[in-house]
């Protein structure tokens, strides 16, 4: 690198509109698009909130209800005695002391938190739901919700930092670099440069870090602050190695696009031979290829569609329901602990409803494993195939590295699903012993604690789609080297 | 005159090593884009008829059961793909496609494909659409950015217009043989996509296909032309076919990637739509106020009051119906309008969403197209809303005829209050509610939804030949410097 290059590339480039207008489009596309992330999350979280907060007035109200039905007894000196289900007000103790009641008609809304970076890289969190709802009942209940939003505007996708940078930032990087050399040759100036004692090599370098510094420190700047602005939780270790991954992402990525015109400019042909050429890579490589990756991966591994799983789970309700006898039968041989004292086993509406949950359950469980292992196969062969382009690594990157990724929200499902199980379990021992809930009760609730997926599991995710970067980079890089001994300097 | 030089153009254009390669790629994609589709609507149509019918048939062989509860069961809508979803998946993988339809709840439609697939669906699905709208002006600009530029730079306008060539000629001229250039690599591609569809036999959903594909391909023709005259009004104007190319494909990556998502966000903005969580509580603490802020409990107790009064009784036993089911018929009809409130609200800002992002379709033509073409396809908005409007029907009356069955079969259970005497009525009874059935919107609906964007493409096209004409006269044959 020649400082005195560096400086006077810069000088020129300040000079020209186009540097400005390039960087000024950057910025302004950078700081819409953290806005505009920043909102995504906003209304994910509000919903969270608001699901959490009604379901928690549910069962605070139960719990006063419980309360004053508590003082009366206390009063009037009767037994504490346990609600049957009702839908229609009445007389007697209140819903609140049926278990049954409490946990299946209220639901514990379990919420995914979103990293620090959540703002910068919607990924998938768009289309799946980031808090579920968890009832007594069946995993379908729960797994077949999803975030509401207008299906135009998924299919157009977020505006996100991810978008940005995946689609945008090569554009720009491109315009500023496609014609590095060959305007100089078509100016005729680049012989005469090539004259002096100045290597082709230090030549290139130079222009390349005049430009990749502006370029830079408008995408570095510009990403921290957004993630001052629109990220959480700063004071988090955990941010700030995501944010490092990120910038390590956005560094490589960079790189290669920079190596990608060089590389186009070395072959020696026109500016806008170059042009073409270049956006037929960018084309290629951020649009044709991942989609086509996409088809192979939908094709060679369809997930099994939700529309037959739907059905499976009506023939198993059909089944349970044909069958009751045997469903309270196993029902109650399941919980022999369980069974009330006296009578006794009550036909009531809600424990026929929990014996055919059940029986359900039962028959979805292998339904439930053969979707989620499909998507998985279906993710593995991404992985896979996510060398073939820096757009699909990049993408793979930023979505993990913002905690959006496929990975992190199977794991969310999976603790779900097992907080699922005990919130049942903790309702249904209960409920089918009639044994009536106390206000103190509400307090042995099981509660929903997120676990964060351990540090490793996220690197091991993430390290393939960096690595492959890495690499990518090194080869384009590279190669340049090669192609600089040949390259005529003068246009013929 | 005009035809000579569009010869000489297409000639040039097809000999030069740029049309071997994009002529290739776009005939590649195109070709397999169109492929697949017809595999993914093959597959998808299969999965969704076997799966209604046999959720129509469960509703019948759910099992003798009570009514009510047999309503409760339900049953299924499962929505069909549009006409032409093999070439434009549309909106289907990001709406639901299946819809509950049960007793005392509304539901939304759920079961989204795109939740189950990886992430790297985001980059887009490859259809002919996508194909079309994304490569078609990128053909055009890349076959034609040189077309006065380049002849500019080499020298040869300067020749040509000391010939007296009127340069209204030159512009047609060349208009001509781009439009060739570009119809020799699309056409063919595109009738071998029909014909290969018309051997595999593929089974359509609604009618009007002759219609759609002629509005269609008038659509999709109008975006060529835009792209068409704005690449020969960029060439004549920029002083280097380098400037042309920049600011032509500038504009395309504009029009095709950024202002989508711009146009997405802005609407976001102006019709903002409630996340699930946010929808549910506002939905539900509604019903608990009551519609109008009387409680759906207090006006059952002022109807039971009523009934008493109207058939002169003073218990639930003298009635002549089945009170507990009337009752229930009751309370949804007093939800109704809360479900019909908040529902219809989203579905309308969904719709106000699309209006205002077509109404940006002003800066960039692929917006409006986008409309047209989903909108053709029968795999819009339009056709999801009409889906879940109608499910909302059917759920309606299929809990009505439950209930009222229910109101005058157990009259005789009046005042009973047990938990094991129920009325058990059969397949007969529910047989009452037909299968479930989609009608898709009429043809002359989508026609309708699309004027606005097909003006809108035809005023983008005349203004873009407004523009190539002004820079044909004023042509420069030296660049400036």
């Amino acid at each position: 690198m020649n400082a005195l290059i560096v400086a006077h590339e810069g000088r020129l480039l300040a000079r020209s509109g186009a540097l400005w207008a390039v960087l000024g489009l950057l910025a302004l596309a950078l700081g819409f698009a953290a806005w505009s992330g920043g909102r995504n999350v906003e209304r994910q979280l509000r919903g969270a909130n608001d699901a959490i907060a009604y379901e928690d007035g549910e069962r605070a109200r139960m719990r006063r209800d419980t309360e004053i039905y508590a003082a009366q007894v206390a009063a009037s000196g009767g037994a504490y005695e346990f609600a049957m289900v009702r839908h229609s007000p009445g007389k007697g103790p209140p819903q609140g002391t049926n278990a049954g009641a409490v946990g299946a008609e209220t639901s514990a809304y379990v919420a995914l938190p979103p990293t620090g970076l959540a703002a910068l890289a919607i990924g998938q969190s768009d289309v799946q739901l980031n808090y579920l709802p968890v009832q007594m009942g069946t995993t379908l209940e729960m797994i077949k919700q999803v975030e509401i939003e207008n299906p135009v505007n998924l299919q157009t996708g977020p505006l996100d930092v991810a978008f940005v940078i995946i689609f945008l930032l090569p554009i720009f990087i491109l315009a500023m670099t496609y014609d590095l050399l060959s305007s100089e040759k078509e100016r005729g100036t680049l012989a005469m440069i090539l004259a002096h004692p100045v290597s082709l090599r230090e030549l290139l370098a130079s222009k390349i870090a005049a430009r990749a510094v502006a370029v830079l420190v408008v995408v570095i700047g510009f990403g921290f602050a957004a993630l001052l602005t629109v990220g959480s939780q700063l004071d988090q270790a955990e941010t700030w190695w995501r944010f490092a991954a990120w910038i390590v992402a956005t560094l490589l990525y960079a790189t290669f696009w920079f190596a990608v015109a060089v590389l186009v400019n070395l072959r020696g042909r026109s500016s806008a031979t170059n042009g073409t050429i270049l956006a037929g890579i960018w084309l290629m490589l951020v649009v044709i290829v991942p989609n086509l990756v996409s088809l192979v991966a939908t094709t060679a591994f369809p997930a099994p569609s939700r529309m037959d799983l739907i059905v499976a789970a009506r023939d198993a309700q059909t089944e349970a329901e044909n069958s009751m006898g045997q469903a309270l039968d196993r029902f109650y041989s399941e919980h022999t602990d369980h069974i009330p004292v006296g009578d006794q086993r009550a036909m009531d509406f809600l424990t026929l409803a929990q014996a055919n949950a059940a029986s359900i359950e039962k028959a979805l469980l292998p339904l439930y494993q053969r979707f989620r292992d499909q998507i998985l196969l279906q993710e593995g062969l991404v992985q896979r195939f996510q060398y073939l382009s820096p757009a699909i690594m990049m993408q793979s990157a930023l979505n993990e590295v913002s905690g959006t990724s496929t990975g992190r929200y199977q794991d969310f499902v999976e603790q779900a699903t097992r907080f699922r199980y005990e919130w049942n379990g903790w309702f249904a021992e209960r409920f089918l012993r009639r044994e009536p809930l106390r206000p103190a009760d509400y307090d042995l609730f099981p509660k929903f604690q997120y676990r964060p997926e351990p540090t490793a599991t996220v690197w091991a995710r993430l390290w393939p789609s960096l690595l492959g970067l890495l690499v990518v980079c090194l080869g384009v890089v590279s190669a340049p080297m090669v192609g600089m001994r040949r390259l005529e300097v003068a246009a013929r | 005159m005009i035809g000579t030089i569009a010869r000489k153009e297409f000639i040039e254009i097809v000999r030069d090593g740029r049309f071997r390669w994009v002529a290739a790629i776009v005939v590649l994609l195109l070709l397999t884009a169109l492929l697949a589709g017809q595999q993914r609507y093959a597959a998808y149509t299969a999965t969704q008829q076997a799966a209604q019918g046999t959720s129509n048939a469960q509703w019948l062989g759910q099992g003798d059961k009570n009514p009510h509860s047999a309503a409760h069961y339900g049953n299924y809508a499962f929505k069909p793909l549009g006409p032409l979803g093999f070439f434009d998946g549309g909106i289907v993988a990001y709406a639901g496609t299946t819809i509950f339809m049960e007793a005392h709840k509304q539901n939304f439609a759920i079961a989204r494909p795109a939740a189950d697939t990886s992430a790297i669906a985001r980059f887009g699905e490859l259809s002919g659409a996508s194909i079309l709208q994304l490569l078609l002006p990128l053909l055009v600009i890349l076959l034609g950015f040189t077309a006065f530029a380049g002849e500019r730079e080499s020298g040869t306008l300067r020749q040509v217009l000391s010939m007296g060539t009127a340069p209204s000629r030159l512009l047609w001229g060349k208009a001509l043989g781009l439009a060739a250039a570009v119809l020799v690599v699309v056409l063919p591609c595109l009738l071998i996509g029909a014909l290969l569809l018309a051997t595999t036999g593929l089974q359509t959903v609604g009618g009007g296909l002759g219609t759609r594909v002629a509005l269609l391909a008038l659509a999709y023709g109008l975006y060529g032309a835009i792209f068409l005259f704005l690449t020969l009004a960029v060439s004549a104007r920029a002083s280097s076919p380098r400037t042309a190319l920049m600011v032509l494909v500038g504009f395309w990556a504009f029009s095709a990637f950024l202002m989508p998502k711009i146009a997405g966000e802005i609407s976001k903005v102006a019709h903002p739509s409630p996340a699930y969580g946010t929808f549910m509580t506002q939905m539900r603490e509604h019903q608990r106020r009551g519609f109008d802020g009387v409680s759906a409990n207090a006006k059952l107790g002022r109807y039971q009051a009523e009934m008493y009064r109207k058939y002169g009784v003073d218990r639930v036993e003298d009635l002549p119906f089945y009170w507990t089911a009337v009752r229930m018929q009751k309370l949804e009809e007093l939800d109704q309008p809360v479900f019909d409130q908040h529902y219809d609200a989203v579905r309308d800002a969904y719709a106000a969403q699309e209006r205002v992002q077509n109404r940006l379709g002003v800066l960039a033509p692929t917006l409006a197209l986008r409309s047209v073409s989903t909108g053709l396809a029968g795999t819009s908005l339009l056709e999801h809303a009409k889906f879940q409007d109608d499910a909302e029907t059917f759920r309606e009356e299929m809990v009505a005829k439950m209930n009222g069955y229910l109101a005058q079969a157990a009259t005789d259970l009046n005042g009973v209050n047990s938990a094991t005497n129920y009325m058990i009525a059969n397949a007969d009874v529910f047989a009452m509610v037909p299968p479930y059935r989609y009608e898709p919107p009429s043809l002359a609906a989508s026609i309708a939804a699309q004027v606005p964007n097909l003006v809108l493409l035809a005023v983008w096209s005349l203004v873009a030949l407004g523009f190539a004409w002004f820079a044909v006269v004023k042509l420069q044959p030296e660049a400036r410097r």
